[in-house]
């Protein structure tokens, strides 16, 4: 077994940082999901650790022991790729016996090994099959066996539900936990699906533009997120953030005519003990940001209902604030909600579910209610 | 790919597949000009005893005079220069078509890694192929001569003068003919094979990689098997070309000495154009053109299996 630890890793390309002095501590068994947007340098952190790619400083080390010049070969990675990297030109047997000849093992016990891994994942009736004509799925599952096969310590994923379709994702989505489980191997997962992440991993790794944003179960990334960006980038649909000022126990805010929105005894310490400066941005997720007026909270900011998208199980309400029409604000109401459309409604929100960021550093400065 | 269809209007009263014959019809008559025309002349020149010293100039189309139906045939597979000129260009063809192969191939997996001035690199071993064969087989037959600079090197290296009759000797000549042809041809099998390499799925060799292959098997097992069609593909072009080799041998050997370096093409411009027996190169050049097709059709076979595979 396995845990892995990276030490300030850095790899440039040409002039371009990749990846800026990244630490990370994986625990044994640990299913770890590096989540970021393309380009924000989780391929290249995944790379590192298989040891497809050297990183210019910085170490990565397995139990311990620096692996920064062991070949990829003899990490003992399994690495499952986007586009699966199967064999098309071999079966579905030889591909999964590959590794296994590759380490000049005895004919019968490759069979054996072979049988087993195929009925773990249920492929047996496709080994004699050429991989060229397999389905994405089964295609993705031959893959998966390959790297199984060998017994790899860490289990590297580069991304493998992307190339599936949706429902098909969820499937495989399952059944990758259920395997990760059942086999305890250590797991990297990247991805940019949030949902993905979220469902998946113990711990999630935020990146965005080569550096760590926040490494936090998926708990804490959405309740607790470390600042704007990871507050941005996690939720469906996106957060609501509100600029403005704090001052003397009031926020005021910009995109609003009747701006003012006082903080409740009880809070007001904490505010005026966290605060960093003036500019603040609040944030508050859609599924916390009601609208109408005949509810409790009713707060004196004012909103046109532009659009509604009626999800079934919700209804998202886009509106504009009164004070700012090139903003948008989002509400997730219950289905049975009936907006007009051009309509005026005032915004509710329950104190509590606010998250207040310091503007100038991004960083998140206290959230409400915890 | 494609997802619109653009559909064009037909004219009334008139099918699709019809309609597509139209469309079609100008270049194929120009191309039933330029290929069959020439093929059925061949046919029946040689099968007549026609030539322009017995028949009268350039009066071909008048060869039923003259008919022999396949008295040709009969005598020019009896003839023993040209059953030799075809065991020397399969000779030939034998050894530098896998001679090329390997240098292009091992040039091209030279080329996969970066290194300094490998663009220049790149262009200088691309000349050859870009110098007119004329050219470089008169290059050739200077660099061959007794007094010349190949046999100035070999006289450093073997402490003596050396003074080989390159070109004058049975064997030697073949043998400096096939030096020449390496020479001038490997770069296209580097070109061919290098681009297959660049185009092979890099995750595939990865994952070979992490799986722990080592680079001879990465090779065998991954890259090899990968560049299967490419190699089938550099390996029919090539041969096709060789077993055409005139350029370099007119103008090294002129088939010489004697018929010893004649290939298939020098024979037939030596009977066709010295001789004037064109009713006899004509029954030389049909038999030939069996051979290659039935060769060709061997070496395509994997090629087409793959396809019909694929579309399945």
């Amino acid at each position: 077994m396995a845990n892995i630890v990276l030490d300030k890793l850095v790899k440039r390309f040409g002039k371009q940082v990749a990846v800026n002095e990244l630490s990370l501590e994986i625990k044994d068994r640990e299913f770890v999901a590096i989540l970021g947007p393309s380009g924000c340098g989780k391929t290249t952190t995944m790379n590192m650790i298989s040891g497809l790619l050297k990183p210019d400083a910085g170490t990565v080390r397995f139990d311990g022991s620096v692996m920064n010049n062991i070949p990829p070969g003899k990490r003992g990675v399994g690495f499952m790729f986007q586009n699966y990297a199967v064999f098309t030109y071999l079966s579905v047997y030889d591909n999964i016996a590959f590794g296994l000849r590759i380490r000049k093992m005895e004919t019968e016990q490759i069979d054996k090994e072979v049988q087993e891994v195929a009925r773990l994942l249920q492929i047996r009736h496709l080994l004699s099959m050429p991989a060229s004509n397999l389905s994405i799925n089964d295609m993705q599952k031959v893959a998966l066996a390959r790297s199984m096969v060998v017994k790899p310590q860490i289990f590297l994923l580069d991304e493998p539900l992307s190339n599936l379709d949706a429902a098909l994702r969820n499937v495989m989505r399952a059944e990758l936990k259920k395997i990760q489980q059942e086999l305890g191997q250590t797991t990297v997962y990247v991805t940019h699906d949030q949902v993905e992440a979220m469902s998946l991993a113990d711990r999630i790794a935020v990146m965005n533009f080569a550096v760590l944003q926040q490494y936090d179960a998926p708990h804490n990334i959405y309740n607790r997120p470390k600042n704007l960006f990871v507050a941005n980038f996690i939720g469906s649909p996106t957060i609501n953030f509100f600029e403005g000022r704090y001052r003397g126990g009031e926020f005021n805010l910009k995109d609003f005519s009747a701006g003012k929105m006082s903080v409740s005894k009880e809070n007001k310490k904490q505010v005026d003990d966290s605060i960093r400066g003036e500019d603040i941005v609040l944030g508050i997720r859609p599924e916390h940001l009601k609208v109408g007026s005949s509810r409790d909270g009713v707060s004196g900011l004012k909103a046109k209902i532009v659009s509604v998208e009626p999800l079934g199980s919700k209804t998202i309400v886009y509106m504009h604030p009164d004070g700012n029409p090139s903003a948008i604000l989002k509400s997730s109401m219950d289905s049975d909600f009936k907006p007009k459309i051009g309509e005026m409604t005032s915004l509710i929100i329950n104190e509590k579910n606010l998250y207040l960021f310091d503007k100038k550093s991004a960083d998140l400065v206290m959230r409400f209610g915890s | 790919m494609f997802k619109k269809q653009i559909t064009l209007k037909e004219p009334k009263g008139m099918d699709a597949a019809r309609f597509g014959f139209f469309m079609i019809l100008p270049a194929l008559v120009f191309l039933l000009f330029i290929i069959i025309f020439p093929l059925l002349a061949s046919i029946y020149l040689s099968l007549s005893e026609w030539s322009p010293l017995t028949g009268g100039g350039t009066r071909w189309y008048e060869a039923y005079k003259f008919w022999g139906w396949l008295s040709n045939y009969w005598n020019i597979l009896r003839d023993a220069d040209f059953l030799m000129s075809i065991v020397r260009t399969f000779i030939i063809v034998a050894v530098v078509v896998p001679v090329e192969f390997f240098i292009g191939l091992g040039l091209a997996f030279l080329f996969r890694d970066n290194f300094v001035g490998k663009k220049i690199f790149h262009s200088i071993i691309l000349m050859p192929m870009m110098i007119v064969p004329a050219v470089a087989g008169f290059v050739f037959y200077m660099l061959f001569q007794a007094q010349g600079p190949v046999n100035a090197v070999l006289s450093v290296f073997a402490f003596k003068e050396v003074s080989i009759l390159w070109l004058q000797g049975t064997w030697s000549a073949m043998i400096a003919i096939m030096i020449a042809d390496i020479w001038q041809w490997s770069p296209f099998m580097f070109l061919i094979l290098l681009s297959g390499l660049m185009a092979l799925p890099e995750d595939q060799i990865n994952a070979a990689l992490i799986l722990g292959a080592s680079k001879w098997q990465r090779f065998r097992m991954v890259l090899f098997p990968l560049m299967k069609p490419v190699i089938v593909i550099a390996l029919i072009f090539r041969g096709m070309e060789a077993v055409k080799i005139f350029d370099a041998i007119w103008l090294m050997t002129t088939g010489g000495p004697g018929t010893a370096t004649e290939s298939i093409s020098v024979y037939m411009y030596k009977h066709g154009f010295k001789h004037l027996r064109w009713s006899w190169v004509a029954a030389g050049g049909i038999i030939i053109l069996i051979i290659i097709t039935l060769i060709s059709m061997q070496a395509l076979k994997p090629i087409k299996e793959r396809e019909e595979e694929q579309a399945a």
